[in-house]
């Protein structure tokens, strides 16, 4: 027998050994695995919700529901229109039977006064500048006689949100009025808590990258 | 005909009857790549039950040593012809046997990279969407689908030529030069169609301006007309001291020109595209900006990138003095210029393409171990072929596998691979 | 390497040598095929990968209003056996006369990113890895440049002072560059202008996810996963039925709502109004109004000549 088929045989049998090996390597299954999913909290459902965040006179009063607030002769006198009082910089006090109210419309205190909108001969209307009187169901074109820009988008469906439907012809477009969204004392759409941010599938996405620091 | 028919199969049987024998050197070196070629296997049946996942790729870097590995292997493969050029147009004699091998590099290289691209792929099973008539081929639009096209037209191009020229090796008569020199001129134009359309699947996407830049596709035939007959002149000396196949310096030398000027334009082309990268200081320099200086405190690419201008540098260096007349410097410098390029295609292309992503962030890729596997794997499958290719071709090329000595006893499985097969008497 | 002697084995008589090789030969090739074996062990756990029917699917322009309905069936059975829920899945086809348009207005988006979530459960998409078709940037004032957005602020209240929030989803090209370099024609423009993904047709390259400026597609790196209550019924074939491992998803307009007519489900919940979806074709519609009267409404790179159907805009 050659040198070189003593060789082959040892080969040979090297080979074998190796991929006896392997096959049990392979079987042992040690390796490459994929992650384990990320534990992901499912969402609040409430960051799901459609409904606006405020609900205006007329949704109120289709929804049936307690409307004692609205009913201003329950307490206020009918032929005495409510005294408004000042504070030493001429700003409106509040009375503590309308505590819940901000008054925050308008910057400086330039629209500080209840009767500008609500109407003092008759509290349960409001009063328009052009002296018109509004039902509080048309708190829009109230809105509208100061904010005209805002309210012909508005009108336009292009400010405020409409839900429902797009084509008008398969079903009903529901739009929002300008309270659903904006307390008429303080209309500033307050700051929110924000939903939770993206989970990456590798690296895990930091705001190191952005060079925008996050507070 | 079916005479024919008859003479081709049994050389078919032949050939491939050879490939199973060989010394020991043989068995040793099929088998660790067979072994390699396994866990690679095995990692690639993880990937299909469990999704790219196993990967190191997100959706922020979608692609990654996958398409590296094909991107740079298009390159091989074309380059392999640019062997082709100096025997069939200026009738250089020294390579004109060696062509073939270059050719079955080819070969070898299309079958890697048709695995990368397949192994890439979220749904292999729905392979046959692509094949026109039965599937969708958005064609011309795609790029990948001229991609699909050309790799595969040059497959069997190349196919054709080796396997046409072998056999009338075999059959010990003279090539019908109609039968093939017009395939070898295809191949030729062929060759560059395929890096060039493989380049312009980058170069394509406007949303990717590290990419979108006219220069990548020179800068892609540059650089692989270095990387291939830089694998080529290693090749060649392999087979030389395995097969005692007559290989001569000055063959290797022709070679070494080609690689010479390719890496002169290569580092040429780098310079620019430098240049416009940094100099403009517009924002669509992030992407190179983030592979050779970092972005946002990620440094992923940096010293992968230094690493590859540094090899492809010193290997200039090396290709442009004299000293690379000797073949040690000269394998020096193919070693730097391959593994050079292969970083610069695979790491310094792709990559950095998709970081930062079109939204601003950046999510640094780092390949995963089954993915690294998949690839190794790929890799020792195509040289398990391109061994094999060598060993069916070489012992017909050196005249001791021919039609005449059919019948006659075969070359045995542990016969050191120079061994002549007995020799017909008459002839 | 040396070089092998020469030695002639051409006559080599048959000896036991040559025996006992072939015998290691043997356990040889046997070893190796053992090991093929054990690599492809994996695949024992390849379920419900393809069903043959889903495997050779027809392409969906190609399939005729049975195979439609077949496939659909075959759709509601696999969702069914998978999440304990018979879905009601339908094949929506673009109406005449529409072309949908989205703007969303920079000045009133305060960055809550409930369209974000609303989306997810809309349009069915995995929890678990995480794939969501909207990505909100917090911005600060004064830049368009996306670099400079933070995708994962995580402030206690927005919005934040001195930013804006950019949310991005897919832009409803009218050009769209992933559409022209998917080698499959899985993913085309619909004639209302919805880009619109066969998700049995995607074969996974993701060449659109590198061709899409907008980082607007997802791919299932791994089979998605959906908790079954959260699961909604309502769909549509190339909108929201639940995905498979390894396809393309994007946003695709809520097709199975806008289809039949209602708004998009990332527009319902925003509580600011700042979405706005509807059909340009009809010059009443608010989109319409939008586009007419709004002074400065930017198209997202506007430069890559892609022309978005998503606009943005500002009120002042």
């Amino acid at each position: 027998m050659s040198h070189s088929s003593t060789r082959t045989g040892y080969a040979l049998g090297a080979i074998t050994i190796l991929f006896f090996g392997l096959t049990a390597l392979l079987l042992s299954n040690s390796w490459g695995h994929p992650p384990a999913r990320q534990q992901i909290a499912l969402v609040d459902k409430a960051f799901l919700e459609k409904t606006p965040w405020r609900q205006t006179y007329t949704d109120l009063v289709q929804a049936k529901e307690d409307m004692s607030d609205f009913d201003c002769y329950g307490c206020h006198d009918k032929k005495k229109p409510p005294v408004l009082r000042f504070d030493a910089n001429s700003i409106l006090i509040v009375p503590e039977e309308h505590k819940n109210i901000v008054m925050g419309h308008g910057s400086h205190n330039r629209n500080n006064l209840c009767y500008n909108c609500h109407n003092e001969s008759n509290l349960e209307t409001f009063q328009v500048r052009d002296g018109r009187e509004l039902k509080f169901a048309d708190s829009t074109q109230l809105c509208g006689s100061c904010h005209g820009p805002n309210y012909r988008d508005w009108d336009a469906g292009a400010h405020g949100r409409i839900n429902g439907y797009w084509n008008t012809s398969l079903g009903e477009a529901q739009k929002l009025a300008c309270a659903n969204c904006h307390d008429p004392h303080a209309p500033r759409i307050p700051t929110h808590h924000p939903a939770p941010g993206p989970h990456a599938l590798r690296t895990p996405i930091t705001a190191e990258y952005s060079p925008v620091p996050t507070h | 005909m079916i005479t024919a028919a008859r003479q081709y199969l049994i050389f078919l049987q032949r050939s491939a009857r050879i490939a199973f024998v060989g010394d020991w050197r043989y068995y040793t070196w099929m088998a660790v790549l067979t072994a390699i070629t396994l866990l690679g296997l095995n990692a690639y049946a993880k990937q299909l039950v469990h999704g790219l996942v196993v990967t190191g790729m997100s959706d922020e870097v979608s692609w990654g040593v996958y398409i590296a590995n094909f991107t740079f292997l298009v390159g091989v493969a074309a380059a392999a012809v640019m062997m082709v050029i100096p025997v069939y147009i200026y009738d250089n004699e020294e390579l004109h046997d060696l062509v073939i091998f270059g050719e079955l590099l080819a070969v070898a290289a299309i079958i890697m990279c048709l695995l990368f691209v397949t192994v890439d792929l979220g749904r292999p099973d729905r392979f046959w969407h692509l094949i026109p008539g039965i599937g969708q081929m958005n064609f011309p639009n795609s790029m990948l689908s001229w991609d699909v096209l050309v790799l595969n037209g040059y497959l069997l191009l190349n196919v054709h030529i080796c396997g046409y020229l072998i056999y009338c090796r075999y059959q010990n008569r003279k090539p019908t030069k109609w039968f093939y020199i017009p395939f070898v001129f295809g191949a030729i134009i062929w060759a560059v169609s395929i890096h060039t359309v493989t380049a312009f699947l980058y170069v394509g996407l406007g949303g990717r301006p590290f990419w979108n830049a006219s220069i990548v596709g020179p800068r892609f035939l540059a650089s692989a007309f270095t990387a291939g007959p830089a694998i080529i002149i290693l090749a060649l000396q392999i087979i030389r001291s395995v097969t005692q196949y007559r290989i001569t310096d000055k063959a290797l030398l022709t070679l070494r020109s080609i690689v010479q000027v390719s890496m002169i334009i290569n580092v040429f082309l780098l310079v620019c595209e430098i240049f416009k990268e940094f100099y403009s200081g517009t924002t669509h320099g992030a992407s190179a900006k983030y592979l050779f200086f970092g972005l946002h405190g990620h440094y992923a690419l940096v010293p992968w990138i230094w690493t590859a201008i540094t090899f492809n540098l010193i290997a200039m260096v090396i290709l442009v003095l004299p000293v690379s007349r000797s073949l040690r410097w000269l394998d020096v410098a193919c070693v730097l210029s391959i593994v050079g390029i292969w970083i610069e295609k695979g790491m310094g292309l792709v990559i950095p393409g998709f970081i930062p992503t079109p939204l601003g962030a950046v999510v640094d890729y780092v390949p995963s171990l089954n993915e690294t596997l998949v690839c190794l794997g790929i890799w020792a499958f195509g040289l398990l072929c391109y061994t094999i290719f060598l060993r069916m071709s070489v012992p017909i090329l050196q005249g001791r596998l021919t039609q005449a000595n059919e019948g006659l006893p075969e070359i045995t499985e542990d016969a050191p691979t120079d061994t002549a097969l007995p020799r017909p008497a008459a002839h | 390497m040396s070089s092998p002697e020469p030695t002639l084995h051409s006559d080599q008589p048959v000896t036991g040598s040559t025996d006992r090789r072939s015998f290691l030969r043997s356990t040889a090739a046997f070893a190796g095929l053992s090991a093929l074996a054990a690599s492809l062990a994996p695949l024992r756990e390849l379920k419900d990968f393809s069903s043959s029917e889903e495997f050779l699917q027809k392409y969906y322009k190609e399939l005729s209003p049975e195979e439609m309905k077949k496939v659909l069936l075959r759709i509601t059975d696999e969702v069914e056996h998978q999440y304990g829920i018979r879905p009601h899945v339908r094949d929506l086809k673009p109406m005449d006369g529409v072309e949908f348009v989205y703007a969303l207005n920079l000045t009133r988006c305060i960055g809550c990113r409930k369209c974000v979530h609303a989306c997810v459960a809309e349009n069915n998409q995995s929890r678990s890895p995480e794939i969501q078709y909207i990505r909100v940037l917090k911005m600060p004032h004064g830049s368009m440049d996306v670099e400079k957005g933070n995708h994962v602020y995580d402030d206690k209240e927005v919005p934040d002072k001195g930013f804006f929030y950019m949310p991005v989803q897919c832009q409803q090209c009218k050009n769209p560059p992933c559409v022209k370099v998917c080698p499959v024609n899985a993913t085309w423009q619909e004639k209302d202008g919805i880009t619109v993904i066969d998700y049995d047709w995607c074969i996974g390259c993701r060449y659109c996810e590198a061709a899409c400026p907008y980082w607007a597609r997802r791919f299932n790196f791994t089979k998605p996963e959906i908790p079954a209550d959260r699961l909604n019924p309502e769909m549509a074939y190339l909108g929201n039925r639940p995905r498979k491992q390894g396809v393309m998803e994007k946003c695709h307009f809520c097709i199975q709502r806008t289809r039949v007519g209602k708004y998009p489900a990332c527009l319902e919940v925003c509580p600011v109004g700042a979405r706005k979806f509807g059909n340009i074709l009809d010059p009443e519609s608010e989109i319409s109004y939008i586009l007419r009267t709004k002074r400065v409404f930017i198209q997202l790179k506007e430069e890559m000549g892609t022309s978005p159907r998503f606009f943005y805009y500002f009120d002042k």
